[in-house]
């Protein structure tokens, strides 16, 4: 073993040293650098050759790193189980009791700031409503199912705009909700796209998707 | 051993407040820290100015092993992907449509959804509509849908029109069809970035608007 006067002196006058495996904490390293306790980086910290995951992993979860810890910038581990809002988010929706089949405006209550609210698994379950004779020619109306922003929530409308189902008939919508989490996915701005009577066209504008 | 250690680190801590570097397996550390080997961290690793990275493509997401391993996310080397989009293309299909269709995709493993589909009829003509078999006049709602089929551990797909037939031209009228059907599903791997919530149900009180309740979270 090296005299502990003579190797703090070694220290003090070199300007960089190297070492082989090093422990913090522990006298048996398992690595080149094991620390046996927390690590705080201050600055940059970067993995220059870190390995690639394998086709045989499996039950692998994404790293995140938390702005308001103490220290900040713990990096844990996203389990989703433990988490109340995931990334993604699927809510089944059965709604019933409807005005006809006038599903006019929810207020679903998802922050339009935080969320990004799509529309899947749709089921229509129920009486057919009745197509309309307008000028000797039936019309089948128009039935719209959206997500939209309104007043800083989504909403949801699900109906025939045109035409009603007729009274003491009833309809049950399904839908399962798909609720994203602005953290990880981008609303990007609408790309309107005037197209003067054509039906073809060329995008406006690219969504910025290619930073 | 232990006197040992702690004075090595006495002495990095000195370094560091003299502006110097340390290497280990190398004796030109490119940073104050530089392990050219592999590190262990058994506790926290606390990262206080990593920096912000604003560009979405050439970087990789760090995922963590079940044998706490850090490894970088390679969609394309990966068992499986995060959010899978796949499409489904039914052919010759039952005029009244998809009634029930084993996926074989696992319910513990994956959460299916239906987010789009289409139909054509024979030869992928799109002269083909859907046909209410109670009566001519009646606009028939549609299914399309996913759903676990708690028997087999397996998601179900369906996809129809209610009490209707696909119809298209057959020589001097219309008549029923087989069609082919195309759905496009978007699936989800469980326990990685998504989650199922609880199911809400809104009674809308015969009312056309409604605020539905929020999920516990949100």
């Amino acid at each position: 073993m090296i005299p502990v006067k003579y190797f703090s002196f070694f220290i003090v006058l070199s300007s960089s040293i190297s070492f082989a495996q090093v422990g913090i904490g522990t006298t048996n390293p398992q690595a080149d650098l094991h620390v046996a306790g927390s690590t705080l980086v201050q600055k940059d910290f970067e993995l220059s050759s870190l390995p690639f995951v394998t086709s045989s992993d499996e039950g692998f979860k994404l790293l995140t790193r938390i702005k308001n810890s103490s220290p900040k910038g713990k990096i844990s581990i996203l389990d989703v189980d433990q988490l109340q809002v995931a990334p993604v988010n699927t809510v089944n929706y059965e709604f019933k009791n409807l005005s006809l089949d006038n599903l006019r405006d929810v207020d679903l209550q998802y922050d339009a700031d935080k969320y990004v609210v799509g529309i899947a698994n749709f089921r229509y379950v129920g009486d057919a409503i009745k197509k309309t004779t307008i000028n000797g020619k039936q019309s089948v109306g128009a039935f719209v199912m959206r997500t939209f922003i309104a007043g800083g929530t989504w909403h949801l409308e699900i109906r025939n705009r045109f035409l009603d189902l007729a009274a003491g008939k009833s309809i049950k919508y399904y839908v399962t909700l798909i609720v994203y989490d602005n953290s990880y996915y981008r609303n990007l701005p609408a790309i309107v796209t005037d197209l003067n009577g054509s039906n073809t066209g060329t995008a406006s504008a690219v969504p910025n998707l290619y930073n | 051993m232990k006197r040992y250690y702690l004075v090595v680190f006495l002495g990095l801590f000195l370094f560091g407040t003299l502006g110097a570097q340390v290497g280990i397996n190398t004796t030109e550390p490119k940073a104050s820290l530089d392990v050219q080997g592999d590190a262990r961290f058994d506790d926290h690793l606390f990262l206080e100015e990593p920096g912000a990275y604003n560009i979405i493509r050439g970087s990789k997401l760090l995922i963590n092993t079940t044998a706490d391993e850090m490894l970088q996310y390679d969609i394309e080397q990966s068992k499986y992907g995060p959010i899978n989009y796949v499409q489904f293309a039914f052919k010759n299909t039952n005029t009244i449509g998809l009634e029930d269709y084993n996926t074989k995709i696992s319910t513990a493993d994956y959460l299916v959804t239906v987010q789009g589909y289409y139909f054509t009829g024979p030869n992928g003509n799109t002269n083909i509509m859907p046909h209410s078999r109670d009566s001519d006049g009646d606009i028939e709602g549609f299914q399309m849908y996913a759903y676990p089929n708690a028997e087999t551990g397996t998601w179900f797909l369906r996809g129809k029109f209610n009490n209707a037939s696909f119809r298209a031209p057959t020589g001097s009228g219309y008549g029923d069809v087989k069609v082919d059907i195309y759905m496009n599903l978007i699936i989800y791997r469980n326990k990685f970035i998504s989650k199922p919530q609880t199911k809400i149900t809104v009674d809308m009180g015969g009312n056309e608007t409604q605020t539905a309740p929020l999920p516990a979270g949100f």
